[in-house]
């Protein structure tokens, strides 16, 4: 096990520094991105630009930057540890946002993920339990309805009845949790369900295929043959066997949903990593792409890496290799 | 985001001459001649210290200080980090000459043309030059102090040495070229002296300027927040491009949030202002060292007690949370036209959307240097088949914008509207018009009125990718299509577009993505756009490439077209060189040549500059030099805000 | 099943249903269909589902629209399944350092934040004048159905690569060896027709995803230009004023709904039918 996770977490490194290093190669395919054109502002002498781009350390050569970029990633800079650098655009320093706006992708996902684990695994376990029941098709009905629906459809229309027509809901944005509880929540609500919908869709469908797949093994008629009782058989034997795969696919999907989340905070106006993603990528900030796509790439891995300790820890026909 | 980066237009090295007259001049426009700016009387009920509103304004109820007036920005797009000597962008230069620092010369901030009459600020009076204009002395008022945490007296010295980081070149100034006629000035930044010779401070409330040669718009320049004074102690530690925009202290009404309790001790001690954050916004709070007898009214009443201005990006819940009361206005954005719509259908709410000249122009922009608009025939025939009214429509209809059919805004030529060569009727275009003049294009291989040699396909043609910009994109496509042009759309974020169209070497054929304003009201801002001799290789604003000689293109490294680009330096040479009426004729002369001669653009349109009031503003005003909200003019009802 | 029938119907006579209306997909009706704000007017007998922002039939732009997402769905699924099929028969029939190979890179580009990556493409792709690659790749359809295949290879490369390891110790791939079968013989002759149900299973889950994908790429702005109609751009230009002009979000939105949907009922009708061991 020891053995495992250490070559799962050099594996993890690897797989960050792979990601940074495409980052900063499509960063700098970019051909009209010269962020040195801008930050010389709007008389750009050429000795202007190329002081800015000194300044920017643009003037170095690739791998050189790339080594700088490393070398303050594990060393710190002014800005404190992991050195990150300032923006390109804001001209701020990206590590203090950067905790701001995980703060406000985590409020996104840790609400989501609670409500669609609440809503997913239960409709799974009731479709699968009451197998092929008018309850079972309504609910598998629903499911695949919201598998299908494309989320900033859904984000757009929850919007447009709750906030715009019924006036229930305050509108879009994100109200921290220190300013005023009521609102974080409040401003949270849709974001949360949207997300938990698609979500819970997914673990519906999945919960109910492995508990399927599970009944018809033979330990379980052995169960059933030595006399125990149907919900002893169900909660012991059925769920835990099921839901293991799923504790890890939910690791695996938090990891992806760091970065994934780009659509909904869009939608909903929420400054969290995947808009920022998206303004970095429109105004050539090399800083605060690479430091989003590293944070990204770590959590993607680092929950890859749970899902599979966690799946070993469940179920002991997993080994891990 | 739409517009700001237009307000403050860049200059070429060109000469001004003149340009105090004009301002004169331009008063003779009946919309904006008859300001109230100087009428000192107060409302009603104002306590006596608020100013009535002027013709462009708006008041309501009875104004008082006090209050908190919020304001939300999708993004602050500070192009110099807000740092006095480097920043360049319109409403940043608004937010210090009216909140944060006073320089020598200010304006009154209000609509119209008495906006943009140069008015002693920090300066006693703004004096007559000496020695054929090339010696201005001024002297500055007494008791005006620099906010805490350094609360001493400003002196001239201070002026100097916002002069020295202008000619600092670590420090990123964006237009020191209006200060290199200065003696010294360029000694300095080419690092051959240590200090400017042409600026003298025999006492510490005495300046005195000598320029190598005669300058009437100087006053004009120093209105322009670089020269405002600067403390060397909290300065010379910040001398990175941009770096001193989260140290500043100033002298106006208003203090960055904060800035008080700045340890100056040592350089090292310093730390960033916390109420200034990039990514977040920024709030001022009075400055307790502000006295307002040393100012006047007429430029700043300053009577909300804290301006805050806060990022955020959902342009939809900045203008809801406008019209809700929990916010005073929306900044670097223009109403969505649904709002407009309904505020202008609604009595109560219509004087609370207001739309105001922004002395801008929209246009479309063709490469001289590129096939087909190497071709007059084709710019004219564009000319006509382009639907003005559908893109006045696309950026919210008749109040976003008047129509248009030349390049300078009427404004900056006595309001003159009368130059119009391709009219059509309705401004809709006249493709029959279009397709006779494409006739004689070599690019009609069978003279039928469609474009239809090889070059007229895949045109490569940029514009922004969101917003009324976007809407453009359709319409320009359709009517080029009408005469055979195809063109091949390339949308961009607003920075990489202006980036892409900047490059000469992008060979960018035609675009929609940049616009135009005046830097002050004189038609030679807008003239600097078609000089030749402004071409740079990168950064370049002549997009047209008006004037470009074979032996630039070489240098630049592009093809020079087959048909020789027609120059119009001389002419702009001429207007700079004349002044009074016979300026304003000049350069409507040049106006009709470039539109009949030169034909580089489609102007379609001059920008109305939009605001929605939320229902606790009870003062506003609109500041025509930098086309915004005069924020030294507001005020707010706190008992009306949510 | 007959849904999906229709949509390619509708994909294929695209231009005679919209001379039928009267409308082409890109032509602007800004006097009819605009009011003086310049705000699009909702439906009308001549317009059934109103007009976009331009001025442009939002009915005759659904039509087109088919045709992006229809293309982007089947060519990215093809290009994947392409990919994957072969590469997976590669890796669990030859195993070793083939195998080792294979499987780390499709584990990499697994653990490849997609949507991040794909923004960072389109954008280097759209920056240029000439697209990437040489100008082969300009952002638009192709753009679309590269990434989207790229990032999704790996899934149908994982499950080709079980089944061969768990097909090539069974007795007639031993027998075909044993009669002097050359690998690649048996690769594609003996294994490959086996490996048709669960392909076409999986693939049928593809379609709809990649669906989805040229949808969100769309929405951000990263997808297709304006001037190909494509469901996830028209609900994003829609997004900017859906509270006055609801038609903008709902139909193409309903449309894009009904379509994933479709792909999926077929997707799970298909294994139910092929697959031996689901039982639903």
């Amino acid at each position: 096990m020891g053995r495992f996770i250490i070559r799962r977490l050099i594996w993890t490194v690897f797989i960050v520094l792979l990601v940074s290093v495409l980052t900063f190669l499509i960063f700098f395919v970019l051909p009209s991105g010269d962020p040195a054109l801008r930050f010389a502002g709007k008389q750009p002498t050429a000795e202007l630009i190329a002081q800015a781009r000194a300044n920017l350390g643009l003037d170095k050569s690739l791998p050189e930057q790339y080594w700088l970029f490393l070398k303050h990633l594990v060393t710190g800079d002014e800005y404190g540890w992991p050195g990150l650098g300032y923006s390109f655009h804001t001209r701020d320093a990206v590590l203090p946002e950067l905790i701001n706006r995980a703060r406000v992708t985590g409020s996104i996902i840790i609400g989501g993920a609670a409500l669609w684990m609440l809503i997913g695994v239960p409709v799974g376990v009731i479709s699968a339990l009451k197998r092929r029941t008018i309850w079972d098709r309504g609910l598998m009905g629903v499911c695949l309805f919201f598998v299908s629906a494309p989320v900033f459809w859904l984000a757009l229309l929850s919007l447009l009845i709750f906030w715009k027509k019924l006036h229930w809901l305050p509108g879009t944005g994100y109200v921290a949790f220190a300013e005023s509880p009521g609102q974080w929540f409040a401003h949270l609500i849709l974001p949360w369900c949207v997300l938990a919908l698609l979500y819970a869709a997914i673990y519906a469908r999945i919960v109910r295929a492995n508990m399927i797949d599970v009944v018809s093994e033979d330990y379980i008629r052995t169960a059933y043959a030595k006399g125990l009782s149907p919900r002893r058989v169900v909660m012991h034997h059925e769920l835990k066997p099921a839901l293991a795969p799923v504790v890890a696919l939910f690791a695996t999907d938090l990891g992806a949903l760091v970065g994934g989340t780009i659509v909904t905070e869009t939608v909903f106006n929420m400054q969290g990593l995947g808009n920022w993603l998206l303004i970095a990528a429109n105004n050539n900030d090399l800083p605060v792409t690479m430091a989003v796509t590293i944070v990204v790439a770590a959590a993607v891995s680092l929950l890859t890496l749970v899902a599979d300790v966690l799946l070993a820890a469940i179920d002991p026909r997993v080994r891990l290799q | 985001m739409a517009s700001r980066r237009t307000h403050l237009a860049l200059l070429g090295t060109v000469s001004l001459v003149g340009v105090l007259g004009i301002a004169a001049c331009g008063g003779s426009d009946d919309s904006s001649s008859t300001n109230t700016g100087s009428d000192t009387t107060a409302t009603d009920g104002g306590g006596g210290d608020v100013l009535a509103a002027s013709d462009t304004g708006f008041s309501t109820g009875s104004p008082k200080a006090g209050g908190t007036y919020r304001i939300a920005t999708p993004d602050l797009g500070f192009t110099g980090g807000f740092d006095p000597s480097a920043e360049y962008l319109g409403w940043a230069w608004g937010l210090q000459q009216q909140l944060l620092n006073r320089g020598l010369v200010g304006y009154r901030h209000i609509g119209g043309t008495a906006g943009t009459e140069p008015m002693p600020d920090l300066a006693e009076s703004i004096p007559e030059p000496t020695e054929d204009g090339t010696v201005w002395t001024f002297k500055i008022k007494k008791g005006v102090k620099f906010s805490p945490p350094l609360n001493r007296e400003v002196t001239t010295k201070d002026i100097v040495y916002a002069f020295e980081r202008m000619a600092t070149p670590s420090v990123g100034a964006q237009y020191p070229n209006y200060f290199t006629m200065i003696k010294g000035f360029k000694e300095m930044s080419d690092g051959k002296a240590k200090t400017i010779s042409g600026i003298a401070t025999p006492d510490d409330q005495t300046i005195v300027f000598t320029l190598t040669k005669a300058t009437p718009d100087f006053p004009y320049r120093l209105a322009m927040p670089a020269s405002a004074p600067i403390p060397p102690e909290v300065g010379k530690c910040h001398t990175k491009a941009g770096e001193y925009g989260r140290y500043q202290l100033g002298t106006g009404p208003y203090m960055i949030k904060g800035a008080d309790k700045m340890n100056i001790s040592s350089c090292d001690a310093q730390k960033p202002i916390p109420g200034f954050n990039p990514t977040d916004g920024i709030t001022f709070v009075r400055n307790p060292n502000y006295d307002a007898a040393t100012d006047s009214k007429e430029q700043r009443e300053a009577l909300p007690d804290v301006i805050d201005i806060s990022v955020n990006t959902n342009e939809k819940d900045v203008f809801d949370k406008v019209q809700a009361g929990e916010l005073e206005e929306a900044a670097g954005l223009s109403v969505p036209p649904e709002v407009a719509r309904k505020y202008v259908g609604d009595d109560t709410l219509k004087d609370r959307f207001r739309s105001n000249p922004e002395d801008s122009t929209n246009y479309v922009t063709m490469n001289l240097a590129v096939a087909p608009f190497d071709d007059i025939h084709v710019r004219k025939a564009l000319n006509y088949a382009v639907d003005k009214q559908a893109m006045q429509r696309a950026w919210g209809g008749k109040l976003y914008g008047d129509l248009t059919g030349h390049v300078i805004p009427p404004v900056l030529l006595d309001g003159d509207t009368s130059i119009d060569p391709y009219a059509t009727e309705n401004s809709a275009g006249d493709v029959e018009k279009a397709k006779e003049e494409m006739k004689q294009s070599a690019y009609d291989t069978n003279k039928d009125g469609i474009c239809d040699a090889p070059q007229c396909k895949g045109i490569v043609y940029l514009n922004r990718n969101y917003g009324a910009y976007a809407k453009i994109t359709p319409i320009l496509t359709q009517n080029a299509a009408a005469i055979g042009l195809g063109l091949d759309v390339k949308e961009l974020p607003t920075g990489p577009a202006y980036e892409t169209l900047q490059t000469v070497k992008n060979q960018v054929p035609i675009a929609t993505n940049a616009r135009w304003g005046k830097d002050y009201p004189d038609a030679t801002t807008f003239a600097v756009l078609f000089d030749g001799r402004n071409i740079l290789p990168t950064g370049n604003t002549n997009y047209s490439l008006v004037g470009m000689t074979p032996e630039q293109a070489k240098k630049l490294g592009i093809a020079y077209p087959k048909t020789p680009i027609p120059s119009v330096d001389a002419d702009i040479d001429k207007c700079n060189d004349t002044a009074g009426e016979d300026r304003i004729q000049c350069w409507k002369d040049f106006d009709t040549k470039l539109m009949t001669e030169v034909v580089p653009w489609v102007p379609y349109m001059n920008a109305l500059h939009t605001n929605l009031l939320g229902p606790a503003v009870t003062k506003w005003e609109y500041d025509q030099d930098a086309g915004e909200s005069a924020l030294a003019h507001v005020a707010v009802d706190p008992s009306l805000q949510k | 099943m007959g849904f999906i029938v229709l949509l390619v119907l509708v994909a294929l006579f695209a231009g005679p249903l919209a001379s039928l209306i009267g409308h082409g997909p890109n032509e602007l009706f800004q006097n009819d269909m605009l009011d003086d704000f310049g705000l699009p007017k909702g439906p009308n007998g001549d317009f059934l589902f109103g007009a976009d922002a331009s001025g442009r039939d939002v009915l005759v732009r659904m039509i087109y629209g088919t045709r992006v997402s229809l293309k982007v769905g089947l060519f990215a699924t093809l290009v994947a399944v392409g990919i994957g099929v072969v590469l997976g028969l590669l890796a669990g029939y030859l195993g070793g350092i083939v195998d080792t190979i294979l499987s780390r890179i499709a584990e990499i580009i697994l653990s490849l934040p997609i949507l991040l990556f794909a923004i960072g493409i389109v954008t280097a792709c759209g920056a240029s004048k000439e697209g990437c690659a040489r100008g082969y790749v300009k952002p638009g359809v192709t753009l679309v159905v590269l990434i989207s295949a790229f990032f999704t290879w790996p899934v149908m490369y994982r499950i080709v690569r079980g089944v061969v390891l768990s097909l090539r110790e069974r007795e007639f791939v031993d027998a075909a060896r044993s009669v002097g079968a050359g690998p690649f013989t048996i690769m594609f002759r003996e294994i490959l027709p086996n490996l048709i149900s669960p392909v076409i299973v999986y693939a049928s889950l593809m379609v709809p995803q990649a669906i989805l994908f040229e949808a969100y790429l769309s929405f951000l702005g990263l997808g297709v230009p304006d001037s190909i109609p494509s469901w996830g751009r028209m609900i994003s230009d829609g997004s900017a004023i859906y509270d006055v002009a609801w038609w903008l979000i709902v139909f193409p939105g309903i449309i894009l709904l009904l379509t994933v949907l479709a792909f999926n009922l077929l997707g799970d009708g298909l294994r139910d039918a092929l697959d031996p061991k689901s039982d639903r």
